[in-house]
């Protein structure tokens, strides 16, 4: 009687080792989280699980935030009689990450009129398509001016903004590793003088998982 | 129950076989199933039902086909748009740990049910065809990134020989940057180095732009006992090279770049050794299981036993008599080994070393690439691919026209905005 108990217990040990095999080999289709995550509101300048080696959110916070105090700093700005105009140019991009190239002038420039509080102004370039047509309307009395359309009145730059992004890369069997500088200058549209320029620097490592190696 | 051992062992070795082949069913069965894709012969049509079909892990796959299908019909925000969207996945995935692929690198789970993010040949060429509307949108330095970006994909191949070894993506990194004013010689230098062809030296004033495509790209297979080995094959292209024909100039478009040469010349992955420990293992196993399910039955056919006895008879005399006897020990033996072999053949048969074979079917194999200079204007112009041999395959040659836009002199936006090239992209393949 022993034996035959002692021999249904391996049998039914057995019959479970083989369910859980099989079950766990054939679980071809299991999800890890199938519910996903819920949408969580983060800070810009906060470090997500969702992260690269590449240029994200908590950098373009960090560098710009930075250079715009500096800007405000600098003497030709904030000792200049008038407001100086300034001009943003696209920022080269030498890095191997893609970027949108107006994120961080336009982001360095809302700063700056944040809290310049009127010592700089910006020409909006960007617009000067609709504002020739704007004027062409005007010119041909199409529309209402309350000045006169044919006196040029689009201003000049005083100085032109931009920036470029650099880097240098490194990878081994150990992972890969990014060094990007962001190195923005301003520069004199008179005399082409360099009136100020500074740089931030961020480095990340990281290693893929082997399944993609 | 336990009345007669040979029924009771036949019963319960069916019994086990049914629960075996029960559980592997409806272990199985929990795939989903595709909705019904009502097929229109529209490549980009097609491609997004189906994206919008497949499973979440399959979802760049689409992206990337649907996409080259979407330029090749010159329908770029289509194309921006799956490839920005299939990046982005690429980028997360390969950079932060992934639960999925993790588990693809178990025993009992596919490879193929890692998320897609494509071989490196695969991902550079997203790079590519991105690149390009990059060009077109006045952006030359986001291009080069990506170009910088594809040869960093391909500096991890197992012989350093064929590291880096695209021709287009150095070409292009230092053209852009000759474009921006600045110094592409050193990528020039690289880009001749690993052409089989003469190069042209960069010509900054060039305005147009001019990628063509031909060929089929690779295919992907499992090779090796249990399929675990990625390799890849090729249909051989009748089309080698082409002609563009446009405002007098005759371009030859020799083929830079061949993808399957890309793809064939990786070397191992690190992927590879774990499919190789995965396919040892189901070997070991079936082979273990095969030995103990032999042992069952030879344990089986001796669970009986004649023991020879003297007895009495009905007239007193003693004599010897043979019974027939159960042998518990033999019996315990065949049931063991018979459990222990089916065990090690479910495992055997759940383990999944067989090489992931998802491929970006849409490929190209050949690409050229030339630059040269148009006046503004609406040039006609002829593409015509060539055999082996030089003569042009007619049913293949393409008319089209190259619209070079003309300045606005007196236009201040005009005069800010930056100049931006004619991007002119041509293939072969229909979808």
């Amino acid at each position: 009687m022993n034996l035959r108990l002692r021999s249904h217990r391996n049998y039914v040990l057995y019959a479970s080792l083989a369910a859980a095999a099989s079950l766990a080999g054939c679980a071809t289709s299991g999800v890890q989280n199938p519910a996903g995550s819920p949408v969580v509101e983060m800070r810009p300048d906060e470090r997500g699980k969702v992260v690269g080696t590449g240029i994200e959110s908590q950098d373009l916070v960090a560098v710009t935030d930075k250079m715009a105090r500096k800007i405000l700093a600098t003497p030709e700005i904030a000792s200049a009689q008038t407001p100086p105009r300034i001009v943003l140019e696209p920022v080269n991009n030498e890095t191997r990450f893609t970027i949108n190239k107006d994120i961080f002038l336009t982001k360095i420039r809302d700063q700056l009129i944040e809290q310049a509080a009127g010592k700089v102004r910006f020409l909006d370039r960007a617009m000067m398509a609709t504002l020739e047509r704007e004027q062409r309307l005007k010119q041909q009395g199409l529309v209402t001016a309350t000045a006169d359309p044919n006196v040029v009145e689009f201003r000049g730059a005083d100085y032109f903004l931009t920036g470029s992004l650099q880097s240098i890369t490194t990878r081994t069997t150990q992972g890969t590793s990014d060094y990007v500088v962001y190195a923005f200058r301003l520069t004199d549209a008179r005399t082409s003088e360099i009136v100020w320029a500074s740089s931030a620097q961020i480095k990340k490592e990281g290693l893929e998982d082997a399944a993609y190696r | 129950m336990f009345c007669c051992p040979s029924r009771s062992l036949s019963r319960r070795a069916a019994g086990g076989g049914w629960l075996a082949s029960l559980l592997l069913l409806t272990g199985c069965v929990t795939a989903p199933q595709m909705p019904p894709i009502v097929f229109t012969g529209d490549p980009v049509v097609d491609g997004n039902a189906q994206l919008a079909a497949a499973p979440a892990k399959d979802r760049v796959l689409w992206e990337y086909r649907v996409a080259a299908a979407a330029l090749r019909r010159g329908q770029d925000a289509e194309a921006r748009a799956k490839l920005d969207a299939a990046r982005a996945t690429v980028a997360g995935l390969v950079s932060s740990p992934s639960a999925e692929a993790a588990q693809a690198r178990g025993t009992f789970r596919a490879e193929s049910d890692k998320p897609f993010v494509g071989e490196p040949y695969e991902r550079v060429m997203a790079n590519l065809y991105r690149a390009v509307l990059y060009w077109r949108d006045g952006e030359p330095d986001n291009a080069r990134a990506l170009m910088r970006d594809a040869e960093l994909i391909d500096s991890d191949t197992e012989n350093k020989t064929y590291a880096g070894d695209w021709v287009i993506p150095d070409w292009l990194d230092g053209y852009a940057s000759a474009k921006l004013a600045g110094d592409g010689t050193d990528a020039l230098a690289r880009a001749r180095k690993s052409s089989a062809h003469p190069l042209p030296d960069y010509d900054p004033a060039a305005n147009v732009l001019v990628l063509v495509e031909y060929g089929r790209g690779p295919r992907k297979y499992a090779a090796g006992d249990q399929g675990e080995q990625l390799k890849f094959a090729a249909d051989t292209s009748r089309a080698v090279s082409a002609r563009l024909e446009v405002a007098g100039q005759s371009i030859a478009l020799t083929p830079w770049d061949d993808v399957t040469y890309q793809a064939t010349t990786r070397g191992g992955r690190v992927m590879d050794h774990i499919l190789g420990n995965k396919a040892e293992f189901k070997k070991t196993t079936d082979t273990v299981g095969d030995v103990a399910l032999a042992g069952a039955v030879i344990a089986a056919q001796n669970t009986r036993k004649e023991v020879k006895r003297t007895v009495i008879g009905p007239d007193g005399k003693p004599r010897v008599v043979t019974e027939t006897v159960r042998d518990k020990g033999a019996e315990n033996a065949a049931i063991g080994l018979a459990v222990g072999g089916l065990l090690a053949k479910l495992l055997a048969g759940a383990a999944q070393p067989a090489a992931d074979t998802r491929a970006w079917e849409n490929l190209p194999q050949y690409l050229s690439l030339a630059t040269l200079r148009l006046p503004p204007g609406e040039h006609p112009a002829t593409l015509t691919f060539l055999d082996a041999a030089g003569q042009p395959l007619p049913s293949r040659t393409q008319t089209f026209a190259i619209a070079i836009p003309a300045p606005d002199e007196n236009s201040v936006a005009a005069a800010a905005a930056a100049p931006r090239d004619t991007a002119v992209f041509r293939s072969e393949l229909p979808d």
